[in-house]
């Protein structure tokens, strides 16, 4: 929550900025890099075939290196009774929630780096160590990176992760997509283990029109909406459900990029160096009457 | 190493081969479905049947007997070295014969136009990376069609409910083993149950489980609906009984017998426990060698009324005469000279049932002693 009301803190600093500036907020649009592929994957992510097994969070971390301990582990339901968030020893979870529909079919959600077509830690990151692939991955340089964070604060689903217990070197972790995996023809690691294939890899068009077509063969089974395909201007992984999407802690988000805030508050204040320059006479006013007064104080004495 | 792989192959291909479900030569034109659902064109061929993709949905057509299907398969088609669990030792039969009481065999086998039943990986490709994701890979449909019902059971999700695991890097787990360490207990159906009832006239209910489903031709379905494995190993404490009316309580009942509270209570409802059923002492009429076996709606085909039906033969066989009855069922055939006479020539009383007379024609014959052919069996 605290970073939420950080976030909405500085979206009131950044209009309030583009208001100084005399710039209307939402023709401050975020561009990306480079033109998206058309050819871009993506993930479809059905929470209602998710049986909640949680190897893709073993296979996630065996892929990135990090200690992911013995596989029957994660047979161990009890995790599911605490909400829980991409960590930086864990860049995918599962979270359970019920289905009121049928009681014995939970709904399991599986979380992870959602991959924006127009992402806003890209935009945010001032070293410009972030950046959006042809594969629709959205991945970093970690030997770029300055551990400013402005990516975790950027980033509308909250995804990226510190190293807040090291002094030394400490790096941000989220999902990569498996960008390493699928460079070498690999499928990403949670794709390749998910026993029932909840979580379907393929081209973004295709998978747009498999869960088109999933809803309207089964409209009992899933609320009419894919979750990510045109929330913050569109993401690489969409979500489908039988509940709503704001029950499952999902953001309700416009369709809007995201950069198009952080933008504008990053062009905002500093617009044709107006607002600065607005800023510093503002307060060389200030001074100056205050210097006045002073000296007028000094008079009287 | 290859003497497992060789004896896969060999188990593997025996298993496929000797399904022993018989190749059906249905005329699937009397099928209810339109043509133009499988065939793109107005008069499909043998040689050119111009098939299209049917609908994956409500296309079970071939009706397997779950007796006659495999006890056991390994699921093994999936198999690579890196596996991180065995394969699956299914026991099939068990899985089958549960299922009449809730889907049927189209719970799991849900596409199958007229002809042998179709494996899994005939539609569903077995590497996850494809073209076509319209459809799960065959090892997301094999879980799917799994978990789907055992999440709901057991609420357990862990793979090591199924699969052991790889440890050794090579599989030396056997369908033997299996048969050794997971095996359902036989499922016992009952003959007779005897139920305790609150209904103050006749506080016992005989119900003989085995003539509704031998004699009466009732399938499971018709009263174990929706029973899943959870119906008996069900994990969640069980729920309290509501009261709940008459009419829900005779629900499986009244779809054939009288429950109305005025008028059926004593056909079911009895202080003593009730004999089996006797067609002889109920209607007069003995089921013999030639009945026994008939469903009994092949006679009372007018639905749950079961009068109006005679001894006398022509009331069912009307269309029998002596020029199209073949009289060697009956184990005799009938010489040339006897073949041309009328049935009632012979037999005086109509429902057969007295031994037929020579003395129309004969002064000097009897049967048995004399016969009018020759025997058969």
């Amino acid at each position: 929550m605290g970073e939420l009301n950080r976030r909405n803190f500085l979206k009131t600093l950044g209009v309030a900025g583009a208001t100084i500036s005399g710039i209307p907020a939402n023709k401050l649009l975020a561009q990306s890099k480079s033109d998206l592929s058309e050819d871009r994957m993506g993930v479809l992510v059905d929470t209602t075939v998710c049986i909640g097994c949680r190897r893709c969070e073993w296979a996630c971390k065996t892929a990135h290196d990090i200690p992911a301990g013995n596989l029957e582990d994660y047979s161990d339901e009890s995790v599911f009774e605490n909400m829980r968030r991409p960590a930086n020893d864990a860049y995918t979870v599962v979270n359970r929630y019920e289905n009121p529909a049928d009681p014995r079919s939970p709904l399991n959600v599986k979380v992870q780096c959602m991959h924006c077509d127009h992402p806003a830690c890209v935009s945010a990151c001032i070293v410009g160590a972030f950046s959006k692939e042809e594969n629709g991955a959205v991945i970093w340089d970690t030997d770029m990176c300055i551990g400013c964070r402005y990516c975790m604060v950027a980033c509308p689903f909250q995804v990226p992760t510190f190293d807040y217990d090291k002094a030394i070197q400490p790096n941000i972790h989220k999902c990569d997509f498996c960008f390493e995996r699928t460079k070498e023809g690999l499928l990403p690691a949670c794709v390749e283990i998910c026993p029932v294939e909840a979580i379907t890899y393929g081209r973004r068009r295709n998978l747009i029109e498999v869960a088109e077509k999933r809803i309207e063969l089964y409209p009992d089974r899933y609320v009419n909406k894919i979750y990510g395909f045109t929330e913050v201007g569109g993401t690489s992984w969409m979500y489908l459900s039988s509940r709503n999407f704001e029950e499952l802690d999902f953001p309700k988000l416009g369709d809007k990029p995201a950069p198009g805030v952080s933008e504008s508050i990053q062009h905002g204040i500093f617009a044709y160096f107006v607002p600065p320059i607005a800023l510093y006479a503002l307060l060389g006013g200030i001074m100056w009457i205050s210097k006045n007064k002073d000296n007028k104080g000094e008079g009287k004495e | 190493m290859k003497t497992y792989i060789k004896i896969s192959i060999i188990l593997f291909t025996f298993l496929f081969f000797s399904f022993p479900f018989p190749a059906i030569a249905q005329d699937h034109s009397q099928l209810k479905f339109n043509c133009s659902l499988c065939h793109a064109c107005e008069t499909p061929t043998k040689s050119n049947p111009c098939l299209i993709v049917c609908p994956r949905e409500k296309m079970m057509t071939v009706y397997m007997s779950p007796a006659k299907s495999p006890a056991v398969i390994k699921m093994d088609k999936l198999k690579s070295v890196q596996d991180l669990y065995e394969p699956v030792i299914f026991s099939h039969r068990i899985h089958a014969e549960m299922s009449e009481m809730s889907g049927g065999c189209e719970m799991c086998h849900h596409y199958n136009p007229p002809g042998d039943v179709v494996g899994c990986d005939n539609c569903h490709e077995s590497g996850r990376q494809r073209t076509d994701i319209s459809k799960p890979d065959l090892k997301g449909a094999y879980h799917r069609q799994c978990m789907d019902c055992h999440q709901e059971w057991s609420n357990n999700v862990a793979c090591e409910s199924c699969h052991e695991t790889n440890e050794s890097g090579k599989s030396a787990y056997t369908v033997k083993d299996y048969q050794q360490t997971r095996v359902h207990p036989e499922i016992k159906v009952p003959t007779k149950l005897v139920y305790n009832t609150t209904h103050e006239k006749g506080k016992l209910v005989t119900f003989f489980h085995n003539e509704h489903t031998d004699i009466y031709g009732l399938d499971c379905k018709s009263c174990h609906q929706q029973e899943s494995c959870a119906k008996c190993h069900s994990t969640e404490p069980e729920k309290k009984v509501e009261k709940v009316s008459l009419e829900v309580k005779h629900k499986n009942c009244s779809s054939c017998h009288d429950t109305k509270v005025k008028t059926g209570c004593a056909s079911c409802h009895s202080s003593k426990e009730m004999a089996p059923f006797n067609h002889l002492a109920r209607s007069g009429f003995n089921l013999k060698s030639y009945h026994s076996k008939l469903n009994c709606t092949s006679c009372h085909q007018s639905k749950s009324v079961f009068t109006g039906l005679n001894s006398s033969c022509q009331s069912c066989h009307s269309e029998w005469n002596s020029s199209n009855f073949n009289h060697k069922v009956t184990g005799l055939i009938l010489d040339e000279m006897h073949v041309e006479f009328d049935c009632g020539d012979c037999h005086e009383s109509e429902d057969y049932s007295k031994k037929p007379s020579c003395e129309g024609c004969h002064d000097d014959m009897t049967y048995p002693a004399n016969k009018p052919g020759k025997l058969v069996k």
